[in-house]
């Protein structure tokens, strides 16, 4: 799985609202059960339970435009990233699934077919008395099953997508087998048309509603008409667009510099020998002057560390551990290792600045240029709001004691619901931690590498793309995300 | 082989698309005649709770002094919400406050009921299904009685109202 794929599924999961899951598949079944109590038709149910599926998809769409700007805006694309439609709509995991292309003479792109061999919609339909909605009177070969509704969401999803990246082509997802209809597998059909297309299949689809007496809005048909916007999404992409982050991972060391050459001379006015040379003889200000700003800039995304700071508790932990992180890691990391990274400084400034400066930065010890960038990073966390004098030296004894029963208390406090999530907290930081030493051993590939095959088989390692860097980065980022969601529960 | 009920109880699933097919719903009844929205949101809650039961339940039995920890317990476990509970025993009232309910998010305008009166029906259910086989003399049941305030009414928090009884008590 590509790293944008992994790092939508991510973001999706963790900061969404979710439920237990057989609660959110007893909600859908309860739905159709409505829907069909007031048709008394179980195809027209069917066909109403995807419209409701597909209106509720766009509604969530509208208000998270920002998100789908990120994504392809190619209709091959979005299919091939599917795993995303699917955690974005339902926010689990596409388990066991296999995909095959259908050749479709005359046409752009071709028709896929997705099978999935487990559905959580499906999961244990029959077996329990409430589950009334009778499969067997459904008639029409082509009506589609339980999973219509899923299926009217990730089709407008998908069509949004394509919608807000000016794309013509739109996709029509129907459901061809269905588990709790006695199939296999579900199995989605994925038909690309473009626009004539599908303007002639949606009016379709709204006659043949009518003429079954089903009335419904038909509003989102029409939207999908609508031109959008160029925003502040648009620009960013311009600039950077994050399916193709692969893409940048490939580029070496020297483009890098290239880029940020160009930067200096593009928003500076000035070359960038000159821009260094403000620093010479000041190098070990200019590194600490680094790690000030970068924790400012973690900063920039919305203020989140100066408003998590706020909190007392929050604040502590963070500095005790960012005081742990300093000490270990020159106590942990081989002295080679931060050679390297002074190394790779080293090569990434020459060229840019001015030999002399170079020479003086050649002459930290690589402990120094850690021990710098610390001390900058600490200057800005005092200003952001940690009194570094006031840190325990134990937070475990804070952890609280799970009841004997088995029951969550109703009497707690805001104290005690802090208290709850310190746990989760430590393994992120300590997370963190492990990441940044995951970093730290990067250098030396970098430097092997950059002249064969780019930042990305250092990253990879020599073993394979799991098992190195990427992997172990990968893994650690999947645990944060992990105890994030645990917090946010 | 597909997934178990059981192994869905051990999975979450992000409610954002559901919510909205809640609401989704509501309209198609309204523009169908259908007036007792409310009845059939706690119909479909009673139902969910009925389901549910035979995978999880969080005690075998309630009374007045577990309660609130009980339904403290469905919220996190079933909902994922960390809720307030008041109990008042003069007008034997459960208020259950949610500042981040699943079901209700978003103020609409074209929508009047609440998508907690679900969460009143299988609240309600949930405890009724625990206690219906008890000989204990003092069982507690609910009824349901409203949601007084809600997110999608434009309130900032959903407020879910219960009274009590105790069989054979007071």
């Amino acid at each position: 799985m590509g790293a944008f794929q992994w790092l939508m599924k991510k973001i999706t999961k963790a900061f969404g609202r979710s439920t237990n899951s057989l609660f959110y598949a007893l909600l859908y079944r309860e739905i159709l059960k409505e829907v069909n109590e007031i048709t008394k038709n179980e195809e027209n149910s069917l066909l109403i339970l995807r419209e409701i599926g597909k209106k509720a998809g766009y509604e969530s769409c509208e208000r998270h435009s920002g998100v789908f700007k990120f994504m392809p805006g190619n209709p091959k694309k979005i299919l091939d990233y599917f795993e995303i439609l699917w955690v974005v709509v339902f926010g689990s995991e596409l388990d066991d699934f296999s995909y095959k292309e259908i050749p479709k003479e005359g046409s752009k792109y071709n028709d896929y077919v997705l099978s999935i061999n487990k559905c959580p919609i499906c999961a244990g339909y029959g077996q329990d008395k409430e589950d009334s909605f009778d499969f067997n009177k459904l008639q029409g070969i082509e009506t589609e099953g339980l999973a219509c509704g899923l299926c009217g969401m990730l089709e407008s999803v998908a069509n949004f997508i394509l919608k807000i990246k000016r794309n013509d082509y739109r996709i029509q997802i129907i459901e061809q087998d269905c588990i709790a209809k006695g199939g296999e597998s579900l199995k989605f059909i994925c038909k690309i048309h473009d626009y004539n297309e599908w303007a002639a299949l949606s009016a379709s689809r709204i006659s043949e509603r009518n003429t079954k007496g089903i009335f419904l809005d038909e509003d989102t048909e029409e939207e999908i008409l609508q031109e959008t916007k160029l925003d502040i999404f648009d620009k960013i992409q311009d600039i950077i667009s994050i399916d193709k982050l692969e893409e940048y991972l490939d580029e070496p060391l020297e483009s890098l510099k290239e880029k940020v050459a160009e930067i200096i001379r593009d928003k500076l006015n000035m070359e960038p020998e000159h821009f260094f040379d403000y620093f010479r003889n000041y190098e070990d200000d200019m590194i600490r002057i680094i790690g000030y700003l970068g924790m400012h800039l973690l900063n920039e995304y919305g203020g989140l560390l100066e408003k998590t700071l706020k909190n007392e508790w929050f604040s502590k932990i963070f500095g005790y551990l960012f005081k742990q992180l300093k000490n270990m890691t020159l106590l942990f990391i081989p002295l080679d290792v931060i050679r390297d990274y002074n190394k790779l400084l080293v090569s990434f400034i020459e060229g840019l600045a001015p030999e002399e400066m170079v020479d003086n930065i050649r002459l930290f010890s690589g402990k120094d240029t850690i021990n710098y960038l610390f001390e900058g990073a600490q200057m800005a966390l005092e200003n952001l709001g940690i009194d570094f004098s006031e840190l325990k030296e134990n937070i475990w004894e804070e952890i609280t004691k799970e009841r004997e029963d088995g029951l969550v208390s109703s009497e707690t406090s805001t104290a005690d619901k802090t208290r709850e999530k310190i746990p989760q907290l430590i393994n992120i930081l300590q997370e963190f931690l492990m990441i940044f030493n995951d970093i730290l051993t990067l250098p030396i590939r970098v430097i092997i590498s950059e002249s064969h095959y780019g930042i990305k088989t250092a990253i990879n390692s020599v073993v394979s793309e799991e098992e190195g860097l990427y992997g172990s980065i990968k893994e650690r980022f999947d645990n944060i995300f992990d105890q994030i969601q645990d917090i946010r529960k | 082989m597909n997934y178990s009920r059981n192994e869905l109880i051990k999975t979450e699933a992000t409610m954002n698309q559901m919510r909205n097919s809640l609401y989704n719903l509501v309209r198609f009844m309204e523009k169908n005649g259908i007036k007792n929205s409310t009845e059939a949101f706690r119909r479909m809650g009673r139902n969910i709770a009925r389901t549910y039961i035979n995978y999880w339940k969080p005690t075998d039995f309630i009374e007045i002094s577990n309660l609130k920890d009980v339904i403290t317990t469905i919220y996190k476990n079933v909902l994922n919400s960390t809720i307030s509970i008041e109990i008042n025993n003069t007008e034997k009232l459960v208020i259950i406050k949610d500042n981040n309910c699943a079901l209700c998010k978003y103020h609409y305008d074209d929508v009047e009921i609440a998508g907690c009166e679900v969460l009143l029906g299988m609240i309600s259910e949930f405890i009724y299904l625990i206690n219906k086989e008890s000989t204990e003399p003092n069982s507690i049941f609910l009824d349901p009685i409203e949601v007084k305030e809600s997110r999608t009414n434009g309130n900032k928090s959903c407020l879910q109202h219960f009274r009590y009884k105790i069989s054979g008590g007071a």
